[in-house]
C-alpha cells in the first residue's frame, strides 16, 4: 500500500507551491487515475514517488516504511514509465531492455526470464531485434512500458503513456494496464484523455494548484453529483428557462445543449411532460450521472491554463 | 550493472558514423594534412629548389664555386630568357648570378667594392630558405677566398673542397629521432583528438537528459558514479584507440604519402603510456565537466568545441610553441593540451624517461582529479534538482 500524507514542495524562486499538502492512497491491483490541468503538480508528484525527489515536507509510506528507506533496500518496487520515449533510440529492442534488466540489478537466468515475459507481455517479441528508432508511435510505447515492467514493480507510475498512439494501441495499452492491476500490481495513471480514465481506473484523484480537489473510487465520484437531463431544444421557445428552473439548475452545455442538474424530487419524466404540456418538443435527450470530464471542468473551471 | 552501461555506451558509439569520424578520422586526417603541409618547416628544401645560372667568369674560382654549388644543389636549369619574370612567376627558385670579375677578385688582398656573387629568388620563397642559401653562398666564396689567399701568398694548396663546411657541425640535442614535421603532428593532433570526446560524451549526456532515459536509470536506483563511470571507462578505451591509431598513421602511412616516418625506435615506452593515460584521464574528466555544464546539443557542441579550439591555439596544437611570442608562450603553459603535448614530446624527441615526464603527468593529473570531482559533484546537483 503507497500512503502519500500532506505532501507539499515548492521549487526554489516560485511563488505558488508545486504540492500543498496532498494526500493519496494506492492499493495494490488497483488503478488511480490522476487527473490535473497543466501545472496542476502531477509531474511534482510522481518525481517524488519515483525517487527523482527528495521528501521536503509531508510522508510517502510503502507499506508503512518511508518511501527513502524502501528504494534504498529495493528502488524497483515503484517503477515509471515517463511521458517521454525513455529507452536509446540506437539500441534494439531486446538491447534496451537488456541494459535496463542490467540496471534493475536483474541478473542470469532471472534477467533473460524478465525479458521474456516482458517482450510476451507488450507483444513485442516480432521486433526485439528491431532498432528503437525504427518503432512506430505505437511500439515505441510498449517498448516504454515493458522496460518499466522489467523489475516486477509493485507499483507503477504510467506518465501519460498513451500520446500519440493510434486507436489500435491505445485500446492494447489500456487492457495491458487493466490485466496488470488484475495481476496485483498497483497502477497510477495520469493521462489528459479523459475518458481513458473513465475506462480503466478503480480511483481517480483530481489535483489542480498542488491540491487534491477529489479523491475516491470512480463509481462514487460520478454518483456523488446530480442527477443530469441534457436536452437538445430548437431555439425560439419563450419562457423555458423558468419552465427549467422549476426542475433543477440550467446551464449551457456543448454544442448548444441544455444541461438540467435535477433537483432530489425531480424526475425526467416530469419534466418532459412539462416540456410537452407546454408544446416543447426536445429532439435529442439523454439522461444519467454526470461524466467525468463534467465534473472535471467543474471543478479546475473552464479557464485555460499555460504555465 | 556498469557493464551493462558500458556496453550500452559502446553501441551507441559504434553506431554513430559521424560521432566516429569526429573522434578517429578527424585527428588522423589532420596528422596527414598538417604533416605534409609543414614538412619543409623542419626540413628546408633547398636542395630541390629549381636554379639557374648567370655568369660570365671562365676563371678557375668561379668554375670551382659552380661546381661545388651543383654538388650540392644538383644541376640548374638553363637561364631563361626573363629570369626575374622567371622568378617571379614561381617557375625558378633562384639565379645565382656571378660576375665577370669574380675569380679576379677573390683572391685580392684588398678587396674590390660591389658584390661578386649575387642570389636573386622567388619573392614567395621561405625567409628561412633565403637565409641558409645566403649563408651557404657566403661560406663557399669564404671558403675559395681562403683558399686562393693562402696559395697566393704560401704557396700551400688546401686539399679538397667544403673543408669549411666538414669543420662546422650542427645537431639537435637528441639521442634519437630528429624532429620532423610527422615527429611533432603525430603527438599535437593525437592530443587535439583525445579532448575531442568532449562533444561526443557532452551529447549523450543531453541526451539522456532530454529523453528521460537518465531520470529512468535515477528511478531504478543506479547510483550517480555508476552512470558517471559509464559514460566516461568507454573513453578511456577510445582515447586508446586513437592514440593506437595516430601512431600507426605517423609510423606507416606517413612514408607510404611521401613524409617522415614517426620514429619510435628507443623510446620509453612505459613514459609514453603514462602520458598517454594522463592525457586521457584529464580529456575525459574536462568532457564529464563541460557534459554536466551544458544543457542543449547547441551548447554541448558549442561548449565543447569552442573550449577545444581554444586550448588548442593557446597550447601549441596548431602552432608550435616555439614560434610564438614570448607573452603566447607564457600563455600556452595554462593549457592542459600543452601540458599533454610537453609531455609526448618530452618522450617523442627529447628521449624522455618517467622522470622527465612527470611534471607533465602531474599537472594532467591534478587537472583531471579537479575535472572529475567537479563533475560529480555538479551531476548529483543536478539530478537531485530533476
Amino acid at each position: 500500500m503507497l500512503r502519500i500524507e500532506e505532501l507539499a514542495h515548492r521549487y526554489a524562486g516560485a511563488a505558488q507551491p508545486a504540492l500543498d499538502g496532498v494526500s493519496l492512497t494506492l492499493a495494490r491491483g488497483r488503478v488511480l487515475g490522476l487527473l490535473g490541468p497543466n501545472g496542476a503538480g502531477k509531474t511534482t508528484l510522481i518525481a517524488h514517488l519515483a525517487g527523482l525527489l527528495p521528501v521536503r515536507s509531508g510522508r510517502i509510506l510503502l507499506d508503512g516504511e518511508p518511501l527513502a528507506a524502501a528504494r534504498a533496500r529495493a528502488p524497483a518496487r515503484i517503477t515509471l514509465a515517463p511521458q517521454e520515449y525513455a529507452f536509446y533510440p540506437m539500441l534494439s529492442v531486446r538491447e534496451n531492455l537488456s541494459c535496463f534488466a542490467a540496471a534493475s540489478r536483474l541478473a542470469g537466468p532471472r534477467r533473460e526470464a524478465r525479458i521474456a515475459a516482458s517482450l510476451a507481455f507488450t507483444q513485442l517479441e516480432r521486433f526485439a531485434a528491431t532498432r528503437a528508432e525504427h518503432l512506430s508511435g505505437g511500439l515505441k510505447r510498449r517498448l516504454n512500458l515493458a522496460i518499466a515492467l522489467l523489475p516486477e514493480p509493485e507499483l507503477i507510475l504510467l506518465d501519460e503513456p498513451t500520446v500519440g498512439v493510434d486507436p489500435q494501441s491505445r485500446a492494447f495499452l489500456l487492457d495491458a494496464v487493466r490485466a496488470l492491476a488484475g495481476a496485483g500490481c498497483g497502477v497510477l495513471y495520469t493521462s489528459h484523455y479523459i475518458e481513458e480514465i473513465e475506462a480503466i481506473a478503480d480511483d481517480v484523484a483530481i489535483l489542480d494548484h498542488g491540491r487534491i480537489l477529489r479523491h475516491a473510487p470512480l463509481a462514487a465520484l460520478l454518483a456523488a453529483g446530480p442527477a443530469r437531463l441534457a436536452l437538445r431544444i430548437a431555439p425560439g421557445h419563450d419562457g423555458l428557462d423558468a419552465l427549467l428552473a422549476r426542475w433543477g439548475t440550467a446551464q449551457a452545455g456543448r454544442d448548444g445543449e441544455i444541461v438540467l442538474d435535477l433537483r432530489a424530487d425531480a424526475t425526467p419524466a416530469a419534466v418532459l411532460q412539462a416540456l410537452a404540456a407546454s408544446g416543447i418538443a426536445p429532439h435529442e435527450i439523454r439522461y444519467g450521472q454526470q461524466d467525468l470530464e463534467q465534473l472535471f471542468m467543474q471543478l479546475t473551471h473552464r479557464s485555460l491554463r499555460d504555465d | 550493472m556498469l557493464a551493462a552501461l558500458i556496453r550500452k555506451e559502446l553501441l551507441a558509439l559504434l553506431r554513430d558514423p559521424h560521432g566516429l569520424a569526429a573522434l578517429f578520422v578527424m585527428p588522423a586526417a589532420f596528422i596527414v594534412i598538417m604533416s605534409l603541409a609543414l614538412q619543409d618547416t623542419y626540413r628546408p628544401a633547398t636542395r630541390q629548389l629549381a636554379y639557374a645560372v648567370a655568369s660570365a667568369d671562365s676563371g678557375e674560382p668561379a668554375q670551382t664555386l659552380l661546381a661545388r654549388w651543383r654538388a650540392t644543389h644538383g644541376e640548374p636549369v638553363a637561364l631563361p630568357a626573363d629570369p626575374r619574370e622567371a622568378l617571379t612567376s614561381g617557375r625558378l627558385g633562384y639565379v645565382l648570378s656571378v660576375t665577370p670579375d669574380f675569380s679576379a677578385s677573390v683572391s685580392q688582398l684588398t678587396l674590390p667594392p660591389g658584390v661578386k656573387a649575387r642570389l636573386e629568388t622567388d619573392p614567395g620563397l621561405a625567409h628561412a630558405l633565403f637565409r641558409s642559401l645566403e649563408a651557404e653562398l657566403a661560406a663557399a666564396v669564404g671558403e675559395l677566398r681562403a683558399d686562393a689567399v693562402q696559395e697566393r701568398f704560401t704557396g700551400l694548396v688546401t686539399p679538397g673542397a667544403n673543408a669549411i663546411a666538414r669543420l662546422v657541425g650542427a645537431e639537435r640535442a637528441s639521442a634519437g629521432a630528429r624532429p620532423t614535421a610527422v615527429q611533432q603532428n603525430v603527438p599535437a593532433w593525437l592530443v587535439f583528438g583525445m579532448f575531442f570526446v568532449v562533444t561526443a560524451i557532452a551529447s549523450l549526456f543531453v541526451q539522456e537528459t532530454r529523453d528521460g532515459t537518465l531520470a529512468r536509470l535515477l528511478t531504478l536506483g543506479v547510483p550517480r558514479r555508476v552512470q558517471v563511470l559509464a559514460k566516461a571507462l568507454p573513453y578511456l578505451g577510445v582515447n586508446a584507440i586513437q592514440a593506437a591509431l595516430m601512431l600507426t598513421v605517423g609510423v606507416w602511412l606517413m612514408p607510404l604519402l611521401g613524409g617522415d616516418r614517426l620514429q619510435l625506435a628507443g623510446i620509453h615506452w612505459p613514459a609514453l603510456l603514462l602520458v598517454l593515460a594522463a592525457t586521457s584521464g584529464a580529456a575525459i574528466g574536462f568532457a564529464l565537466l563541460v557534459a554536466c555544464l551544458v544543457r542543449t546539443h547547441a551548447q554541448a557542441a558549442a561548449l565543447g568545441a569552442s573550449c577545444n579550439l581554444l586550448m588548442a591555439a593557446i597550447g601549441g596544437i596548431m602552432v608550435p610553441v616555439f614560434v610564438m611570442p614570448p607573452a603566447m608562450q607564457a600563455a600556452a603553459t595554462w593549457s592542459p593540451m600543452n601540458w599533454a603535448l610537453d609531455g609526448f614530446l618530452q618522450v617523442l624527441l627529447r628521449d624522455g624517461d618517467l622522470t622527465a615526464v612527470l611534471p607533465a603527468v602531474a599537472r594532467l593529473g591534478a587537472f583531471a582529479l579537479v575535472m572529475w570531482l567537479a563533475a560529480l559533484l555538479l551531476f548529483r546537483h543536478r539530478t537531485r534538482q530533476a
